[in-house]
């Protein structure tokens, strides 16, 4: 038995983070493609800082959303959900004058959006995907109708509150920080608290949780909550860092962050999947965006890969194995 | 030490009824302390709806419940758990994705005050349980082994060893051999006589004649929703068990 030894736990760690390898493998692998294929653009520093400003902005609620896809549900509505926190912080900024009061207020409508979710499906049984295509339309239409579908210019980006987002420490946008440690903290909530513990339960034997006394309802309206929350969060920081909100804001979103998650080797049938996984599927998707454009394709086929990714690897998932 | 023959669990003129439908019917059974009793019966008996009755699924209409000497009303199954009945299912109480040391210890994890979980302890407990009562003899099966990758049987090893590590009183075990192999009926056997040497009761649910009284102290007959036949097992052969069986069985249809 080499279990011990330092090959046989290097083993062991690679056969239990497989999926997470392949993965880390193939981000390398696209970034030595697009080095290869654009070397001038992937030497350039502004390439990685430009990278480093807005993957944050995917990988907060692809976090969230991993939480809610390994509990065995989905949420469509948290795009919506990000524009509805930038939208609120921008009101309530341009109300009161003040952004601090924009951000708590904003975290609370994100709080009850995502609490909204949560309920629904939980005590009403309602398919999540069905009640958040729902959820979806109807926030994006409050944000349109309150906002007259007009933009707002929000010059926030050099008050200390700009900084404290969405500012730069050295040539590094501080985005990336807020993302990494939330990245910590979730990923270890997951794997090491009661409520990660509880989280795939959910998702994988609800019967057997329900059986042995896990309130699954209130695990699953504890992740709608967060992601709502989150989502609202990652909005206030698109608005800091554009200085903008534009009534359409974080419909690109839904997109990138879900293929962020399937790509990250979470199972869309629930029960399976780590933070680590989603955030390196996150960098990918990022890496994607800066690669084609990078590279002089067209920004179309931007979409086109992405989807074909996803759906490749939904397929994966999908065969059934012995 | 608890006395011998002191009844852990006794029903009194248990009923229950769905909808007019008579699912129990004036049922008494005692279960003493460290003893295995057997409970056998056609579909439809009223095995399932007993189980239920006697793990605060299901209140009964009529009837009284005693655990350990004490009645007991209202039960429900966070108190069924909590006065030390726990229920072995057949593959449905354990999260297939999930490790060993994660499914004994569900819904009931040790943690900190934090609420993070103690991973040391629930590894290390489970292996003692792995290697000790469960003796899982293959080196390739460790505390962070996946569930789905056991076998039936051992994934009812895995539920007994819950059962143990949280010191139930009585183990109830609902058809714990249908669908298994040969070898995987064994192995469940097995659990079930480690359970009976560490001091527990265990109401054994099962079709299969055999392998009740392969293992019960005290069988019991259900039909048609009560309590038909009652035998010590020293006092009936395998074969007389198995003509009882089929004369009720046929007087019922």
């Amino acid at each position: 038995m080499d279990g011990s030894s330092f090959l046989g736990k290097l083993k062991g760690f690679f056969k239990k983070y497989q999926i997470e390898m392949f993965i880390l493998g193939t981000f390398l692998g696209l970034w030595t493609l697009f080095f290869l294929i654009n070397p001038r653009a992937f030497t350039n520093i502004y390439t990685y800082t430009a990278y480093m400003s807005h993957v944050p902005f995917m990988i907060i609620p692809v976090l969230f959303l991993t939480y809610v896809i390994i509990a065995g549900e989905i949420d469509m509505s948290f795009p919506s959900v990000i524009g509805l926190g930038g939208w609120v912080f921008t009101a309530i900024w341009g109300l009161t004058g003040s952004p601090i009061a924009g951000l708590i207020i904003a975290l609370v409508a994100g709080l009850l959006a995502g609490l909204f979710n949560g309920i629904l499906v939980t005590k009403l049984h309602i398919p999540s995907l069905m009640l958040t295509i729902g959820t979806m339309y109807m926030w994006r239409g409050a944000i349109m109708i309150t906002s007259e579908g007009l933009g707002r210019a929000v010059p926030l980006k050099r008050t200390t509150i700009g900084q404290i987002f969405v500012g730069r420490l050295g040539r590094v946008p501080v985005q990336i920080f807020w993302a990494v440690a939330l990245a910590v903290v979730t990923g270890i909530i997951l794997s090491r608290h009661k409520f990660g513990t509880h989280v795939y339960f959910s998702g994988d034997s609800p019967e057997a949780a329900k059986m042995l006394g896990v309130n699954i309802s209130r695990v699953k309206i504890i992740a709608y909550t967060l992601l709502g929350v989150f989502s609202a969060f990652t909005g206030v920081l698109l608005v800091l860092d554009l200085s903008t909100f534009w009534p359409s804001l974080g419909e690109g979103y839904l997109l990138l962050v879900i293929s962020s998650v399937i790509i990250g080797g979470t199972s869309i049938y629930g029960g399976a999947g780590s933070i680590f996984g989603s955030v390196i599927g996150a960098l990918l998707i990022g890496i994607l965006q800066t690669g084609i454009l990078a590279s002089g394709i067209s920004g179309f086929f931007t979409d086109f890969v992405i989807g074909l990714i996803v759906v490749v690897a939904i397929v994966f998932q999908s065969i059934p194995r012995k | 030490m608890t006395p011998k023959n002191w009844n852990l669990i006794e029903l009194k003129n248990v009923s229950k009824e769905f909808d007019g439908v008579i699912a129990l019917k004036g049922v008494n059974l005692s279960i003493r302390s460290n003893e295995i009793v057997g409970l056998v019966g056609d579909n439809g008996a009223g095995k399932t709806t007993l189980v239920k009755v006697l793990t605060g699924v299901y209140p009964p209409n009529k009837g009284e419940i005693y655990i350990k000497g004490k009645k007991i009303d209202n039960l429900t199954p966070q108190k069924a758990r909590k006065l030390g009945i726990e229920v072995v299912h057949q593959q449905r109480a354990v999260a297939l994705l999930q490790p060993i040391w994660k499914n004994i210890f569900m819904g009931r994890e040790v943690v900190n005050f934090l609420g993070f979980l103690n991973v040391n302890k629930q590894k290390e407990e489970t292996e003692r349980l792995m290697k000790g009562v469960l003796r899982f003899r293959s080196e390739a099966v460790t505390p962070d082994t996946l569930v789905k990758t056991l076998s039936g049987g051992e994934r009812q090893g895995v539920q007994v060893a819950r059962a143990l590590y949280f010191d139930a009183d009585l183990v109830i075990l609902d058809e714990p051999t249908t669908a298994l192999s040969i070898t995987e009926v064994d192995k469940v056997l097995d659990y079930v006589r480690s359970l009976k040497k560490e001091g527990k009761s265990c109401l054994f649910i099962s079709h299969n004649i055999s392998h009740v009284y392969s293992i019960a102290d005290r069988i019991v007959i259900m039909d048609r929703g009560a309590i038909v036949e009652e035998f010590r097992k020293k006092d009936i052969s395998e074969r007389a068990l198995f003509d009882q069986m089929k004369t009720v069985v046929k007087a019922g249809s």
